[in-house]
């Protein structure tokens, strides 16, 4: 699981954050509190979490009709905006149910500035393994 | 070219399409049946509504937040990713696309449309 501070060191991570599944902040790392405060994430994690929800609905009902497979579980999201994106992910959790555990970890989601964002490195933070006990 | 056409040539997209707004049109290519596609082009339109919903709310509680206007966004699925810049949409197979190039193609090609939803 990426820690809030492996996020911040992604380029152009402007925030990383944690939040519950019913979407409630539960910790962040700000680097420009004038652009983005608190506040603002706590909403952004409500949205992020809905967005995650009705993703995995829809991942969920293409797969069965379609009959193909590969777009669930929903690993990220990501909200492309005008100057900034927010990437969120879910993966973690998925790991802690296909290891049968009834408490899950929080999602965890970084915002990044667009002209410096790779999607790519911000999805393979996310989706790093832990490391062994 | 079109963007979907273009869309199309490049590697790892296996299907990309655009729908109108307001519901009543979709058109798009690749390996997907007519009615997948218009399902696609259904839950593409309804997540870019409420993204756009979103995004107005986001705007009202913090002025000149750069999320809004959202101008697309994407879903990381295990095998496959969907990308929606717009009212375009793509789909792409992990294993051989770049999801950084198409979201960066897409957001070039699109950065003149409107954000009005119409």
């Amino acid at each position: 699981m990426a820690t809030l501070d492996e996020l911040m060191q992604l380029p152009g991570a402007m925030a990383a954050f944690e939040f519950r599944g019913s979407g409630e902040l539960l910790e962040q790392r700000i680097a420009y509190p004038e652009r983005i405060n608190e506040s603002t994430l706590d909403l952004l994690a409500h949205m992020c979490a809905a967005n995650m929800s009705i993703a995995t609905m829809q991942a969920r009902g293409w797969e069965k009709v379609t009959h193909m497979k590969g777009f669930y579980p929903i690993q990220e999201f990501t909200l492309v905006g005008f100057d900034w994106s927010v990437v969120v992910s879910g993966l973690d959790r998925e790991r802690f149910k296909d290891r049968g555990k009834a408490s899950l970890p929080p999602f965890t989601g970084v915002v990044l500035a667009n002209e410096k964002a790779d999607y790519e490195a911000a999805f393979a933070t996310m989706e790093k393994p832990e490391p062994a006990p | 070219m079109s963007i979907v056409t273009d869309l199309l040539a490049k590697p790892g997209v296996i299907a990309a399409g655009e729908y109108a707004y307001r519901g009543d049109r979709f058109s798009y290519r690749g390996a997907l049946s007519e009615e997948h596609a218009r399902m696609a082009s259904i839950m593409c339109r309804a997540t870019t509504m409420g993204a756009n919903m979103e995004g107005r709310m986001l705007e009202v509680f913090q002025p000149r937040n750069g999320l809004s206007p959202p101008r697309g966004w994407v879903v990381h699925g295990p095998d496959y990713t969907v990308c929606v810049m717009a009212n375009v949409f793509c789909m792409l197979d992990n294993a051989s696309g770049s999801i950084n190039n198409t979201i960066n193609f897409m957001a070039q090609a699109l950065a003149k449309a409107s954000s009005d939803l119409i």
